[in-house]
């Protein structure tokens, strides 16, 4: 009896501390600025500001350090300077809380300030009533120079709705050069020449690609470059809308999931690649040990590998942008279409009073916050040592590390950045696109069947709109 | 004052009775009426909208909802897979349950290392053992693929959570070791029920340890088994929250139950209104086979 109550102890004490880490503590963190009486907004075209009590709750997911204290200090410094606004900055864990979100606002719940990741969901926050739209604000204050695809991607249906302070960050292909080095493989400029660095990995008993596509969105960056190389925009915009012959099944989708088909028979990805995680790292881990050579990702494991070993990173990690489809591109095709997020992440405003009229002096606070503690320079100068690039023009030049400056100039040369599709998709098409790509990896269903349901999901979802 | 006067005595028993059980009842019914009953009524009215779960316009669509969960061929396909897992909880959970219990029950106080050791699965929460068997699982440096390895000294992938039958008999399985303690439990204290004097009767009678447990025990336990299947029933028909972190309904649906499936729509995919229509549905499947269940299995009470 007794062990049992000792047992049950700890197990309700480990629970109790798990679920305390979980609040976090939004006072510690972040430098707070030296009230001089000066305020960083003086001197510029902003609105006034209420000199009356408020309290603006705001949702990020800023768990972890660095995002932590950088987030972190950016409300610090508002609060410095407008003491009598209290932000009450709520630290949600990433993996629920977008359904966090969605709870807060059926219940009328949901806080003065969100995060995002623009796209479907966004579009979906403001039709339901829960996003102002900061277009004439925008036009009227000062603000940040993001660059265009940012603004972009922070605008629906022409309005603009969430101001970027994430970061943008592209996918591009990370390899080992020592690896190359000692196989004597070049950079491949063409998606020929990539295949031919493969077979070579392969010969050698080294996985060309490191991939966790338990996470789908991961094997999806190889589908959605595929079928950019190949078209461009084009046929994923067509698709998109599914107007004038519109389809997920015509050629480049085709061309994409046959490649990858035929890439997995030749062995080029892990086995049990559907198993594979990227939330555990496991894509880095392959790389880690030298049993793959390359691998497609996101810009933000720059930071995550510098972090695990630096010095490692700074002699094995290399960088190159998905090579080109050369057909495609003797028939016209653009060849730098980029894959990735201008924003990062956005925030929202959701200022309306109980009548539903908006609630201007709240929103106005909220844009000062927003555009002049988030993105200034303390807060963009914290981005760049983590290794994120602020989507502000001008920022590239600030940029040390070699591999982030191939990242941002491919990014800043792209002739368009299509956002990842899981992200830009209706979230009911998400979901189908997220499942096929497990199906096309374990060659459970031919690229025509996958797009044949994608299309189906999309049609459904335009119908609902 | 007069009314009361006139009161029976046993009349007055009945009222103060009546009075204090609504008192006490009171609070659970109460909770239970919030977090029980309206939700589910509610649930019902919803599925009645076309409505993403945040907007403040619901758009009423009557039964087309219902219509589309007929159709619905992900929603059969999650129901079969809450159909096998049922079936392979209650004959894998229950059958090893009741055998360690009487393991247990044979051993007596000697054995009591192994009720706690068998009894730890249980404690556990379903995050973290989803937890422990997906790195456990793990084609890359995992237990079980990195042992194949070393026994057949090469390397060796075992892929039992990303590819399609596997899956579901992986999480079966991991099921079946976190709830079979439960009813290790369940029967145990079964075992303790029944009156020592039977046990001592069947021994003068020369009964064996064997002829006891198959001739005495076993019918003595109908009940409980009866009632530890309708909790594994339910149980494996409304499961969640393992699979969820396990591989949340993957690789490509062949692990989706009626709960992620539901959880998907209704906080994901924001299309709360179908989502409610799917949790509707649940209901009403899990509440007909859990009745069908005890109407067939008719256990007399043998005490």
């Amino acid at each position: 009896m007794n062990k049992k109550r000792v047992i049950g102890t700890l197990l309700a004490a480990a629970l109790a501390v798990t679920s305390l880490v979980g609040c976090g503590d939004s006072s510690s963190g972040g430098q707070t600025a030296v009230n001089t009486g000066a305020k960083q907004t003086d001197g510029k075209n902003l609105p006034e500001l209420t000199t009356e009590p408020m309290e603006i709750i705001l949702w990020d997911i800023a768990t972890d350090e660095p995002a932590k204290s950088t987030q972190e200090g950016a409300v610090q410094r508002f609060m410095a300077d407008y003491p009598n606004i209290k932000i009450t900055q709520v630290h949600q864990q990433n993996d629920n809380y977008k359904q966090q979100l969605v709870v807060a606002m059926s219940s009328g719940q949901a806080p003065n300030i969100y995060v995002h990741w623009g796209g479907g969901p966004m579009a979906e926050y403001y039709n339901s009533g829960y996003a102002n739209d900061i277009t004439d604000m925008y036009a009227k204050y000062d603000h940040p120079e993001f660059i265009d695809a940012a603004v972009a991607q922070s605008t629906y249906d022409g309005k603009m709705l969430a101001i970027p302070f994430g970061g943008l960050s592209g996918c591009d292909i990370f390899y080992n050069k020592t690896i190359f080095k000692d196989l004597g493989l070049e950079v491949p400029q063409t998606i020929d020449e990539l295949e031919d660095v493969c077979d070579t990995l392969k010969a050698n008993g080294i996985t060309p690609f490191s991939l966790a596509n338990a996470s789908k969105w991961t094997g999806s960056m190889y589908y959605m470059y595929l079928v950019a190389r190949h078209s461009g925009n084009a046929e994923f915009d067509a698709a998109y809308t599914q107007e004038n012959g519109g389809t997920f099944t015509s050629e480049a989708f085709i061309y994409a999931g046959e490649k990858i088909q035929d890439w997995v028979k030749k062995g080029y990805f892990p086995d049990g690649v559907n198993s594979l995680s990227a939330d555990d790292n496991q894509d880095r881990a392959l790389l880690y040990d030298g049993s793959a050579a390359m691998m497609l990702h996101g810009a933000w494991q720059v930071s995550g590998i510098k972090n695990d070993n630096e010095e490692w990173y700074n002699e094995n990690i290399g960088v190159f942008r998905f090579p080109e489809d050369s057909e495609a591109k003797a028939k016209g095709v653009p060849q730098d279409v980029e894959i990735g997020t201008a924003i990062g992440m956005g925030m929202s405003f959701n200022c309306y009073n109980d009548d539903g009229t908006v609630n201007q002096d709240m929103l106005d606070a909220c844009y000062v916050l927003a555009t002049q503690y988030y993105n200034d320079d303390t807060y963009n100068n914290d981005q760049l040592s983590t290794g994120t690039q602020p989507s502000i023009k001008g920022m590239e030049e600030n940029i040390d590390d070699p591999n982030m400056k191939i990242i941002a100039d491919v990014f800043f040369n792209a002739s368009n950045v299509q956002l990842w599709y899981d992200q830009y998709l209706p979230a009911s098409v998400t979901e189908v696109h997220k499942n096929c790509m497990t199906e096309l990896f374990g060659l459970e269903k031919t690229p025509k069947e996958i797009g044949e349901e994608h299309d189906a999901a999309m049609q459904k979802a335009l119908a609902e709109q | 004052m007069k009314k009361n006067n006139n009161m029976g005595l046993a009349q007055a028993k009945a009222k103060s009775t009546a009075i204090a059980a609504t008192v006490f009842l009171f609070p659970a019914l109460l909770l239970i009426g919030i977090f029980i009953v309206y939700p589910v009524i509610d649930t019902f009215v919803i599925s009645g909208y076309k409505w993403n779960g945040i907007s403040a316009d619901k758009v009423f669509v009557g039964l087309e909802n219902w219509k589309t969960l007929l159709h619905d061929e992900m929603f059969w396909k999650s129901f079969k897979h809450n159909l096998i897992v049922m079936v392979f909880s209650i004959v894998l959970q229950i059958p090893l349950g009741m055998l360690l219990a009487t393991f247990l029950d044979a051993g007596g106080k000697k054995f009591n290392f192994f009720k706690i050791i068998w009894f730890l699965p249980y404690l556990m929460s379903s995050v973290a053992i989803a937890f422990l068997f997906v790195y456990a699982l793990a084609t890359n440096g995992g237990m079980v693929s990195s042992f194949a390895s070393i026994i057949q000294g090469k390397k060796v992938t075992i892929d039992l959570l990303g590819t399609a039958p596997n899956a579901l008999y992986t999480v079966i399985g991991v099921m079946a070791w976190q709830f079979t303690p439960f009813y290790m439990v369940y029967f145990i204290a079964g075992y303790g029920n029944i009156d020592t004097t039977i046990y001592e009767a069947a021994i003068i009678d020369g009964a064996t340890r064997w002829q006891y447990i198959k001739n005495i025990a076993i019918p003595l336990l109908g009940p409980i088994f009866k009632t530890a299947c309708i909790m594994s029933l339910i149980g494996s028909l409304k499961y969640f929250d393992m699979i969820w972190n396990m591989t949340q309904g993957g690789p490509a649906g062949t692990t989706e139950l009626m709960a992620t499936y539901m959880y998907k729509l209704s906080f994901q995919q924001f299309s709360m209104g179908y989502g409610s229509t799917v949790a509707a549905g649940m209901f009403i499947l899990i509440t007909a086979i859990a009745l069908i269940f005890n109407k067939v299995f008719k256990v007399k009470e043998v005490y």
